[in-house]
């Protein structure tokens, strides 16, 4: 029987790097410290905040709403509200939804549900399926990402958030820090900092990801420790995906040398601040609005525009890209 | 009389809400959990660990007996 460090009752947990262990109620305290620590370091919030949560009904964005909730508390300031993208993906998304919706409930918060459906016409497996049929060379979470992504800060605008907060863990975070050298892409990787500002675009909502230095399994034992570990659905387009790879490789380096991962952190945070100083470089010209929906966007036409224009599911303003096109 | 036959003790894991269940003879031999894992290729980094209902760190050990359910950790959503 392995016991706490601090008070000699069950281990639920081993800190592998200090070798310290956790009894439940000691694990709560150190994930609560650890958090409260980034939020700080990172400063993430200012004294009044419409914060919206960005969440997928999974086990760390459901931590992450529980544990934001608790802490508002301690806040006066502090609007806490929910988001969750429905992107239309059968046999998932009904799933992680009721436990989204129970989980609200449950902590009393708002919250808001936004459809690809309502706002693009179609439904994720519908995309797809259009995407294979025209033979577009794009994998399911490309679409998904990028339609997600334009979603969750348009419509946490709408709702009036002053910052949204996504559920983003240590290991995702190194995850596509890895995905992003092999695909050579440094200005996402500056995106991958703690904190990303308004200060590009004046309808960016600022993100923040308080579960920075926060470990999958950490959050994972949080969602269990306090009932919230949903019934173990899986995107059924997850393993299409690169990440899958890298994550077992990362997991593997782990289970062998214990601290690769917070390593990998620090040197993400390196790298971010050292192109901080070079960003011009990175990052070609000034975040401009999407001249099709008016949203922040890298070109002329959004990501989000243009795959909606690749995909044919695009109306009115069809003959405006191609027009826009036509001038390059 | 005693029917000893047909009757081996075994570690029953399996995969929470999956359909994956293995059963495992250690013997006299006791193990840690993250050592059990590894014997059926998991990495005991990407589970939580529920021995006989109770969460456990992979440091734990386990015999004949136990019932072992695993949490994954890497869901993929």
């Amino acid at each position: 029987m392995v016991n706490c460090s601090i008070c000699g009752k069950p281990a639920v947990y081993v800190n592998r790097i200090s070798g310290k262990a956790y009894c439940k109620k000691h694990f709560l305290e150190y994930f609560d410290k650890k958090v409260r620590r980034t939020i700080r370091k990172y400063k993430m919030f200012g004294p009044k905040e419409h914060i919206v949560i960005a969440v997928s009904g999974g086990k760390d964005s459901l931590s992450l709403l529980h544990y934001m909730v608790k802490l508002s508390k301690r806040v006066p300031g502090w609007k806490i509200s929910a988001l969750l993208i429905d992107e239309g993906i059968k046999g998932y998304r009904e799933y992680t939804k009721e436990d989204f919706i129970r989980v609200c409930n449950e902590l009393e918060v708002e919250y808001r549900i936004a459809s690809f459906k309502e706002y693009f016409g179609y439904t994720l497996d519908e995309i797809i399926k259009i995407g294979k049929e025209k033979k577009l060379p794009y994998q399911p979470c490309s679409y998904c990402g990028v339609f997600r992504r334009y979603l969750l800060n348009k419509v946490a605008r709408e709702m009036g958030a002053t910052v949204l907060a996504t559920a983003h863990n240590l290991d995702d975070i190194i995850q596509t820090f890895v995905m992003n050298i092999i695909n050579n892409s440094w200005d996402k990787i500056m995106r991958l900092a703690p904190v990303t500002g308004p200060l590009d675009h004046p309808k960016f909502v600022r993100r923040v990801k308080p579960f920075y230095e926060i470990l999958e399994k950490e959050t994972t034992l949080y969602s269990i420790l306090n009932n919230l570990y949903p019934k173990f659905v899986e995107c059924p387009y997850a393993r299409f995906n690169i990440r899958w790879m890298i994550r077992r490789q990362i997991n593997e380096l782990e289970e062998k040398y214990p601290g690769t991962k917070y390593s990998l952190l620090r040197s993400l945070l390196k790298i971010i601040s050292i192109l901080e100083k070079h960003k011009e470089e990175v990052i070609q010209g000034e975040i401009k609005t999407c001249k099709i929906c008016g949203e922040p966007s890298a070109h002329e036409i959004c990501r989000a525009c243009l795959y909606r224009y690749e995909l044919g599911i695009m109306k009115e303003e069809k003959k405006k890209v191609e027009e826009l096109i036509g001038e390059r | 009389m005693f029917y000893s036959y047909g009757v081996t003790k075994v570690v029953i894991i399996r995969i929470v809400g999956g359909s994956k269940e293995w059963k495992i003879s250690l013997g006299q031999e006791r193990i840690r959990v993250k050592e059990l894992l590894e014997k059926i290729g998991l990495l005991s980094n990407e589970y939580v660990v529920v021995k006989n209902g109770q969460v456990v760190s992979e440091e734990e050990t386990v015999s004949d007996d136990d019932e072992i359910v695993l949490y994954p950790v890497v869901s993929g959503g």
